[in-house]
């Protein structure tokens, strides 16, 4: 160990003092002096870059959500752009249309956020809660099915077919929530339905 | 220009595989970094003497490419081994004791006492020419394992350019398609680690993370958004110094507190992994007070 000693303050007695930076001991101090006077002006900002799943249609392209603000930290972010993820096997960074214009999806003023409804014949929306909304759902898809059901084809076979009826499910789910929508969905006998277990 | 006028859809529904590595081409690697050195000299009122000096010091590593006895090639048995063992082909460690490397060294110092530099550099520069085999050596085994002792950062620097040329021409003797990946943050080529990062601007690899090897300039692609240091892809942010539209951040990780700069090459297709990396010096000042401490290599900012 005493050799590697003597040899390193050999070196260090020939060209760097006590300076514990390249610039510092390179006889740049002073302009690494001057940069950190002129940063203290400045203040950091803090981005995220966020990974999610494109919630359009069942390929469940991968995007990046580019944030300002970090919630991780306490602090309210902001969506500032998003972009298809070139990382993701599925879209290599690629977009549809529609998925190109996910910002304004989210930040569009007409977004829905909460249930509403529109009665027959009126011009204005009104909140109203979930129960009432998933009531009137199931009420409206029970009438159909019971007016529209197929329960056998033309040569007599017991069939499961409804087909005026048709189901959207989401596309960033997991296997087992998209087992789950195929198993309670394709069991109403619903045909036009689609979720990722498609693909 | 194509000059039918057939459709060719091939171009449209290909997607292209990014490559895991891009290896260096030292003939063009140290001329344009010099260049990019140059630009941002004359742009920099305070930092501008030392990217000056460091535009000098990269100009003289372009010429010494063509000047300097080639490398020995890393053996095909060796490549085999790495590959079977999932280890990078050049080993380092070896590396310390190789002729050119002493020979490059060597040289460098000696054309580089002819370049401008305040007298504290001079005398370190000095000192590396007439230092023996045995301190050489020692400057070469530093940082080859990525070490750079915070009493001789002046020395250092001199050698540090040394290994780059050295390490960049024996990278550049590899075949990028023969290297596996080996873990985050460390080079396929030679165990490295990165000194920053960049999304890329590349036609077929846009958007992509190449991190770029501070050892030997190898550029392999690392997923986004995920720690460099611990591979972390939990409690990843950024900062920048407040702008509309930064182009170079920091990568922050919260998982193991400590950051590697990020690169935009998408919005300026001009940075240099090394280059941009000394002038973005202000954000290494700034990250200081933040408690994060900084991953990626440089040995021209040692001490940050």
């Amino acid at each position: 160990m005493n050799i590697d000693l003597s040899r390193r303050s050999f070196l260090r007695l020939a060209g760097a003092g006590v300076a514990a930076t390249s610039l510092g001991a390179m006889g740049f101090g002073e302009a690494e002096a001057a940069e950190a006077a002129h940063v203290r002006a400045f203040k950091l900002t803090t981005t995220t870059e966020t990974r999610n799943t494109c919630p359009y249609c069942s390929v469940a392209c991968g995007i990046i959500m580019y944030s300002e603000g970090d919630v991780k930290a306490g602090e309210t972010a902001e969506i500032m752009h998003i972009e298809g993820d070139a990382d993701h096997p599925t879209n290599r960074g690629t977009l549809c249309p529609k998925g190109a214009a996910l910002k304004d999806f989210v930040k569009a003023p007409t977004r829905l956020t909460r249930p509403r409804y529109r009665a027959a014949g009126a011009t204005e929306f009104q909140d109203i809660t979930w129960d009432q909304a998933l009531d009137k759902i199931a009420r409206a898809m029970k009438d159909d099915r019971d007016a529209n059901l197929v329960q056998t084809n033309e040569d007599g076979v017991a069939v499961n077919r409804w087909t005026t009826t048709g189901f959207l499910a989401a596309s960033a789910t997991t296997n087992e929530t998209a087992w789950l929508t195929y198993k309670a969905v394709r069991s109403t006998g619903i045909v036009g339905f689609d979720n990722q277990a498609r693909v | 220009m194509a000059t039918t006028t057939h459709p060719d859809p091939g171009a449209i529904g290909g997607v292209p595989k990014p490559p895991l590595a891009i290896l260096p081409d030292p003939d063009s690697l140290f001329a344009r970094r010099a260049n990019r050195f140059g630009f941002l000299a004359e742009h920099d009122p305070r930092l501008g003497p030392y990217l000056a000096f460091l535009a000098d010091l990269t100009a003289l590593q372009a010429r010494l490419i063509d000047e300097l006895p080639e490398p020995d090639p890393i053996t095909r048995d060796r490549i085999e081994l790495a590959r079977a063992s999932r280890m990078p082909p050049i080993d380092r460690d070896l590396q310390a004791t190789d002729e050119v490397l002493h020979e490059t060294l060597t040289v460098l110092c000696h054309e580089a006492l002819s370049l401008e530099m305040p007298e504290p550099a001079k005398l370190a520069l000095q000192a590396v020419v007439s230092a023996d085999l045995a301190d050489r050596h020692w400057l070469l085994e530093n940082l080859l394992s990525d070490r750079i002792p915070e009493d001789s950062a002046a020395p250092h620097l001199f050698a540090a350019a040394a290994v780059q040329v050295h390490m960049a021409r024996l990278a550049s003797m590899l075949d990028a398609e023969a290297l596996v990946p080996i873990r985050t943050g460390i080079c396929p080529a030679c165990g490295g680690r990165p000194v920053t990062s960049q999304i890329t601007a590349t036609q077929g690899i846009e958007n992509l993370r190449y991190a770029t090897c501070a050892c030997c300039a190898t550029r392999w692609n690392e997923v986004r958004v995920k720690c460099l240091s611990c591979a972390s892809t939990k409690g990843i942010s950024y900062r920048s110094v407040e702008t509309e539209k930064a182009t170079v951040k920091a990568e922050v990780c919260s998982e193991c507190d400590s950051w590697v700069k990020v690169l935009y090459l998408v919005d300026n297709h001009s940075l240099d992994p090394v280059a941009d990396d000394v002038a973005s010096l202000g954000l290494d000042l700034m990250m200081k007070d933040t408690g994060f401490s900084r991953a990626g290599l440089n040995a021209y900012l040692a001490g940050y």
